[in-house]
């Protein structure tokens, strides 16, 4: 279980987003609405140890996140969350596979890329450059990358947002079958997609937007 | 990880072999100037003035004492053998070494002389020259022309290629001498009877051509023209002075050495007063010239740190771009959670190996350098030896592959205080 209490960030123009406490429940998926800026990707990045909350704190699994050391976030990240980046976060001029065992340098067992790469339909490019794939064949190497490792948290930056509705469509029901037992948070804009998630929450409810500091 | 690294140092190739070609260039001049302005000094320092006198015709002082003792240029001229029978008999001296030149093999130049003259130098195979027409190689003339024991050389006139071959006396090697590092790998030793008998012959055989000649200078033993036996010949090495037959009794220098101060001063006084002669101490003379030397030997040091700096400065600016480019990379890997301690080590490896490459090809690349050079600057009389490492070498190799590394323990700890998301 993911459990946020007063958390707050602050930016370096000067505003700030307070949020409202959540709880993500251990299996379920969340999809996180909202309008630009309201704090969705922050709230992902706090979760996965990327920033730093200014206040208030994340508990995960009943161990408080937030307050630890940057190295021990590092680690946390890499063993147990599995994170979906919006512009993928691949290195282009790599194979499909060698992105995928840049996890290796964290002693991350990756030996099951190939099982990984079947059931999302990609096998056959394990060795082609990232450069060389199409939008959809990337988002699908960086959910790839994110579950080899089986994480037990899988956070999704907007999947489908450089996707066309239907292949990005196709990502999600992708990432929710993949996803089962495991907490999946995924930031979208668009509502049509809530259908296949089994919470729905909407951040502006959430944060009420940003604030000046 | 280094599996890692390679793959990723393979995806930029082309950056890197740039980046390798770059610190190579620098790295390699650096390494070249300081190697090759310590040979020259050694060079010339190594040649221990044994002989505490040279007496030649009269003229250049630094002329007589670089082509007695390091066979660079022509000889001043020639003077009579009569003065190797006078000094020879003299109690006051302690050896007496006549020298003469003029002859070559394929520009080799071919000293006359006795076996004193190579006395502390070691045979690598064979014998010293003893009778006529035998003589002994330098290991680098050896080694140059693939020449062994038994070939048989056919010289030719004047000190560079193209002048008349002397066909009917080729020079038999008897002898192979150790390589020394100096001048005298690359000459040709032979008996001074060798030298005379070779020219009474051609001057027998060919006399009207060697008239008609007006090319290269050449100063041997002996000048036949207007058959003046006398006490000098010769004068100032002038090729219309030195274009000449050649004739029993005269070399081109005497090499002497005394039984004591007194009896050097004694015999410097002596033979100094006559005024068609030049006596000088090669000790002097080279101290004189290594005062030039040494001028030039501290520009080229000053030009060596100038480069150096440039070469730190520019393979460290090299270095610094090539981690600005890794920024974003860097910044991924942070994001999915590789540690920036892993990040560093994987950079710091990377780095590490294209200093470690760049500095072996560097070295690599002086010492092909130093070969290539070597012939030129024999020349003057100076054999570079591209085995010769010197251990500011080491610095300097150091040095190249440090600043390859430093810049990114830098660059990475800089990017360790900032989270992923700031690239």
């Amino acid at each position: 279980m993911i459990k946020t209490t007063n958390l707050s960030k602050h930016f370096k123009n000067e505003t700030a987003i307070d949020y409202r406490d959540l709880v993500f429940e251990d299996g379920k998926s969340y999809m996180l609405l909202g309008a630009s800026g309201c704090g969705k990707s922050t709230l992902l990045n706090m979760i996965a140890g990327i920033l730093s909350p200014d206040s208030g704190s994340i508990e995960i699994a009943g161990v408080e996140m937030s307050a630890k050391p940057q190295k021990q976030k590092d680690k946390f990240r890499i063993n147990k969350i599995g994170y979906i980046f919006q512009d993928f976060k691949l290195i282009p001029e790599m194979s499909v596979i060698d992105n995928i065992n840049i996890l290796r340098l964290e002693n991350v067992d990756t030996s099951a890329a190939d099982e990984v790469l079947d059931s999302l339909g990609i096998l056959d490019k394990k060795h082609k450059k990232v450069k060389n794939l199409s939008g959809g064949e990337r988002q699908r190497v960086a959910i790839a990358r994110a579950i080899v490792k089986k994480p037990d948290i899988i956070l999704a930056d907007e999947p489908t947002g450089n996707l066309n509705f239907a292949i990005g469509e196709a990502v999600i029901k992708q990432l929710i079958e993949i996803s089962k037992g495991k907490t999946l948070i995924a930031v979208t804009h668009d509502d049509r997609l809530s259908k296949y998630f089994d919470c729905t929450i909407d951040m502006n409810h959430v944060t009420g937007g940003r604030r000046d500091v | 990880m280094f599996k890692f690294a390679i793959k990723n140092m393979a995806i930029k190739r082309v950056k890197i072999i740039l980046i390798v070609i770059s610190i190579v260039i620098s790295a390699s001049v650096a390494l070249l100037a300081y190697n090759i302005s310590e040979q020259v000094d050694d060079g010339f320092k190594s040649t221990a003035a044994y002989y505490d006198i040279i007496i030649g015709p009269a003229g250049s002082s630094t002329q007589l004492a670089m082509n007695t003792m390091f066979f660079t240029d022509k000889p001043l001229g020639t003077i009579s053998y009569e003065y190797v029978e006078k000094l020879d008999s003299d109690m006051r001296i302690n050896a007496v070494v006549p020298f003469t030149m003029g002859d070559s093999f394929n520009g080799a130049k071919i000293v006359g002389t006795t076996p004193l003259f190579l006395d502390g130098k070691e045979l690598a195979a064979g014998e010293m020259f003893g009778e006529k027409f035998e003589c002994v190689i330098g290991s680098g003339v050896a080694k140059k022309y693939g020449l062994s024991l038994g070939d048989e050389l056919i010289t030719s006139h004047g000190l560079s290629e193209g002048g008349a071959s002397h066909d009917a006396n080729p020079l038999k090697v008897v002898g192979i001498l150790y390589r020394t590092n100096t001048s005298y790998d690359n000459v040709i030793f032979t008996a001074l009877e060798t030298v005379w008998a070779t020219h009474d012959h051609s001057a027998s055989e060919d006399h009207g051509d060697h008239e008609e000649e007006t090319g290269e200078s050449s100063a041997p033993a002996g000048h036949a023209e207007g058959g003046h036996g006398g006490v000098i010949d010769g004068g100032n090495g002038s090729e219309e002075e030195s274009d000449h037959d050649h004739d029993h009794g005269e070399v081109c220098a005497i090499l002497v050495k005394t039984k004591s101060f007194n009896h050097y001063n004694a015999v410097r006084s002596e033979y100094g007063e006559d005024s068609k002669l030049l006596v000088i101490n090669p000790a002097e003379v080279l101290r004189e010239v290594l005062e030039n030397v040494d001028m030039s030997s501290k520009i080229v040091y000053i030009l060596c740190v100038i480069i150096l700096i440039m070469n730190i400065f520019i393979i460290s600016v090299i270095t610094l771009l090539n981690m600005y480019d890794s920024k974003k990379e860097i910044a991924l890997m942070r994001l999915i959670g590789i540690g920036m301690g892993k990040i560093n080590m994987l950079y710091i490896l990377q780095n590490a190996i294209i200093g470690l490459v760049s500095t072996l090809l560097a070295f690599g690349t002086s010492r092909l350098c130093l070969m290539l050079m070597g012939e030129y600057v024999a020349s003057m009389g100076i054999v570079l030896n591209s085995a010769r490492i010197y251990p500011f070498e080491h610095v300097i190799m150091a040095v190249i592959f440090a600043i390859s590394v430093i810049p990114t323990i830098i660059c990475t700890l800089n990017m360790s205080r900032k989270d992923g998301l700031s690239e």
